[in-house]
């Protein structure tokens, strides 16, 4: 349960305009502990966001927090206790998996003997402790993808944000992986996931803000979501609903 | 006019229209009538170019020597040519199979695989003649216009060169991918071609070198031409064919076109198996190890895993060496031809330091430019400027253990030549890695060779820089102090091309795309 009183995350008139808005002035919070998705349409903001907050892209204006520290004035600071997981995995082919791990562990730069455990034990829960010494060239993308998940855990971020992190999983990789994270939000961590699969938001998410158009449109628990929706059976339909209606009112 | 899908012809057009757009990509944006404009020029210029040696040619054929002069000069051409296309051939086999790129698809079609391939490997044949042919055909074209109509046999015998060596090339390679598997073979059949490649123009590079009583030998050794048995008549059909002799050119063609229909009938079926063996196996073998590397400094972290991406690449560290290799010829002649002045060091280190910054140049580039993983780089609590500078220092290491066995050699001829090219090779590098550093455009790994078609302007500043070096290098060897004026030049070049933003911004880990390259920016905008 969330014990830290400091938000996670805090965003205040976020802002990113490529041809146009990507991001448009947004607001959001996300408490510490939380396990929060976020969820839009193609196009609607989430990566951008994303990468805003880990540092990947200068936001054109606005503010970003992380528990406390303003990400655009000590990025340093605040990438110590951050990691970024997209979509795309990004790993070195000719690395094998326990390699990837040590060169993750020097960058930021971890007690050499926890760094170790903390990759073992990784591996091992992701089932890739036979692999670790094959090189990723000859990976699955499911692997590669487990790989790079455990390179985003090993330092034990306090936020961890995942974009799309169940792509190219089987069902039994899915499961290890959602376990895997719903255990690192109970041991305290907050994670923000962004999914087009609305099942996986549903059963995991504490909370869920729907983007479109760079704007936050809906927030809240799934029940809140159902409320203010007027019923929505499901969080798909719940979406679909507030999508369309935002597409109209655009 | 379409052509019918599905057919050996539509299949060698797909290929060649690929080959055709990235031939073109070499140009970049310039518009269609542009590129046009300038192949003609360059057609030209090569013509223009080839009247002076078919002048040449012309008078040694009509010489008491003639047809000597011919059968070494077409001996010496399939000698060039063939290694080449086999070179390239294999090239091509080894990439279909292990970067598969559309074989997936074709396999998955109701189509042979041996259509296929007989397609991909008949417009390889065809690329790897275009290349060699740019240099050939002009002089052919030239001779006939000067009345030597003999020589326009040139084309088809160079045609059924390339047919011929794309069959061998398809062989070879599938007999070094089953005899040693399909982990191993990548990487051998890589750096063997890239060997029998440089051959030719290592064995050029040689020959100029000889004496001339050894060059008359191997004249005199080519243009033997005992004529008589039935297996030397085989062995001298190419040059017989390219020489103009009609009946030796039917039996050359003849001959090309079986061996590249035997090929690809033989060893079709073995294609195919191979593609599936290839797929999903990794270049080569990981080696087992014990323990873990942990450490928390991140210099150390940089260094190891920069060292293990090049040592793990065999091919890219053959293309790489490869520059040293086409160098190290002329830094002979240059030694000898110094070395009849008594000051070897004042040709030899140049050259050696040219080819420190040539090294420094790809390993900057390949560490920077061309890193896999540059988002996650970005996201790790280090600054931008704390990772470069462990990445240069990561080619620091390398460049300088191919650099000291020569420099040492030159210390033995003389100390203070040596120290020179110390001095100097230091500066070279140097700059060329800032260059690197300050002209970063986001490119993968297996195009290090290619880097300079990436931006015309940084590859003349890395020429002009690399000379500058040698200059100086060279006026320091004879002690004179106008040294200091080339070394000037280079401060005020690299002065000139520092980035224009503050170093602050760019070093700013947020930053990342503050200078974005235009690849960079793409990422941007496809990110909302």
């Amino acid at each position: 349960m969330p014990s830290d009183p400091t938000p996670a995350l805090v965003l205040r008139a976020l802002t990113k305009r490529f041809a146009r808005p990507a991001v448009d002035s947004l607001d959001l919070t996300v408490r510490a502990g939380e396990f929060y998705a976020l969820l839009g349409p193609n196009g609607a903001g989430k990566s951008t966001t994303l990468r805003m907050v880990a540092g990947l892209l200068p936001a054109d204006s606005g503010e970003i927090h992380i528990f406390g520290i303003d990400a655009r004035r000590q990025p340093i600071a605040a990438k110590r206790i951050v990691a970024w997981l997209p979509d795309e995995p990004q790993l070195y082919d000719k690395l094998d998996p326990l390699e990837y791990l040590e060169f993750v562990a020097g960058l930021w730069g971890l007690e050499p003997r926890r760094a170790a455990e903390s990759a073992e034990s990784l591996l091992q829960t992701l089932g890739l402790w036979e692999h670790r010494r094959e090189r990723c060239e000859g990976f699955s993308r499911g692997m590669k993808q487990k790989v790079a998940l455990a390179g985003a855990l090993v330092h034990e971020p306090r936020l961890l944000m995942l974009d799309e992190p169940l792509t190219g999983l089987d069902a039994g990789s899915a499961r290890q992986v959602k376990n895997l994270l719903t255990a690192r939000v109970r041991e305290g961590a907050t994670i923000i996931l962004t999914t087009h699969i609305l099942e996986v938001a549903e059963r995991i998410a504490d909370r869920v803000g729907i983007l479109a158009h760079g704007r936050l449109i809906a927030e809240g628990t799934l029940a809140e979501l159902r409320v203010a929706g007027g019923g929505c059976a499901s969080l798909e339909d719940l979406f679909l609903d507030l999508i369309a209606a935002e597409g109209r009112a655009a | 006019m379409s052509l019918r899908p599905g057919t050996f012809v539509s299949f060698v057009a797909h290929d060649l229209r690929l080959g055709a757009r990235g031939f073109a990509a070499i140009f970049g944006a310039l518009p269609a009538r542009r590129v046009a404009a300038i192949l003609v020029a360059a057609l030209v210029g090569l013509h223009l170019v080839a009247w002076p040696a078919a002048l040449w040619f012309g008078g040694h054929e009509s010489g008491a020597d003639g047809d000597r002069f011919l059968t070494a000069a077409m001996r010496s051409g399939v000698f060039f040519v063939l290694p080449w296309v086999v070179a390239t051939a294999m090239t091509a086999v080894t990439r279909m199979l292990y970067q598969r790129g559309d074989l997936d698809l074709l396999f998955a079609s109701p189509i042979f695989p041996r259509d296929a391939l007989a397609a991909r490997l008949f417009a390889q044949a065809i690329e790897a003649v275009a290349s060699v042919g740019l240099l050939l055909l002009p002089l052919a074209d030239a001779c006939a216009l000067q009345g030597r109509p003999h020589w326009l046999a040139l084309y088809p015998a160079l045609f059924a060169c390339g047919l011929f060596g794309a069959g061998l090339g398809l062989m070879l390679a599938l007999a070094l991918f089953f005899a040693v598997g399909p982990r191993r073979a990548r990487a051998i059949s890589q750096i063997g071609a890239t060997l029998v490649g440089a051959s030719a123009v290592l064995g050029a590079q040689i020959v100029a070198m000889l004496p001339n009583s050894a060059r008359t030998w191997l004249f005199d050794a080519l243009a033997f031409n005992s004529g008589g048995d039935a297996l030397r008549r085989l062995a001298t059909l190419p040059e017989r064919a390219a020489g103009g002799e009609p009946a030796a050119l039917v039996g050359w063609m003849a001959l090309a076109l079986a061996m590249f229909v035997a090929a690809v009938l033989v060893f079709g079926g073995g294609f195919a198996r191979a593609a599936l063996q290839s797929a999903g196996a990794p270049s080569s073998p990981g080696r087992a190890r014990t323990g873990t590397r942990f450490r928390a400094r991140l210099g150390p972290t940089l260094r190891l895993k920069e060292h293990r991406l090049l040592w793990r690449d065999p091919w890219l560290l053959s293309q790489i060496m490869l520059q040293v290799l086409y160098t190290l010829p002329v830094g002979g002649i240059l030694w000898r031809n110094g070395g009849a002045t008594g000051t070897a060091g004042i040709a030899f280190a140049p050259t050696l330091v040219v080819i420190a910054g040539q090294l420094a140049g790809s390993l900057a580039w390949i560490a920077l430019s061309a890193e896999d993983a540059p988002e996650f780089l970005a996201t790790a609590p280090v600054t931008r400027g704390e990772i470069e500078r462990g990445k240069l220092a990561a080619i620091a290491l390398p460049v300088a253990a191919i650099m000291t066995p020569p420099l040492f050699a030159l210390a033995f001829v003389s100390a203070w030549d040596a120290f020179c090219a110390l001095g100097c090779g230091v500066g070279a590098s140097l700059s060329a890695a800032l260059l690197m550093l300050w002209r970063q455009k986001p490119a993968r790994r297996g195009l290090v060779l290619r880097r300079h078609s990436q931006s015309k302007l940084v590859a003349l500043l890395e020429h002009w820089l690399s000379l500058l070096w040698a200059v100086a290098t060279g006026v320091a060897v004879f002690g004179s102090a106008a040294c200091v004026v080339p070394i000037a030049l280079v401060g005020l070049t690299l002065w000139l091309i520092r980035p224009a933003a503050p170093l602050g911004d760019l070093r700013s880990a947020s930053a990342i795309n503050a200078n974005a390259s235009p690849a960079r920016a793409d990422i941007e905008v496809r990110a909302g």
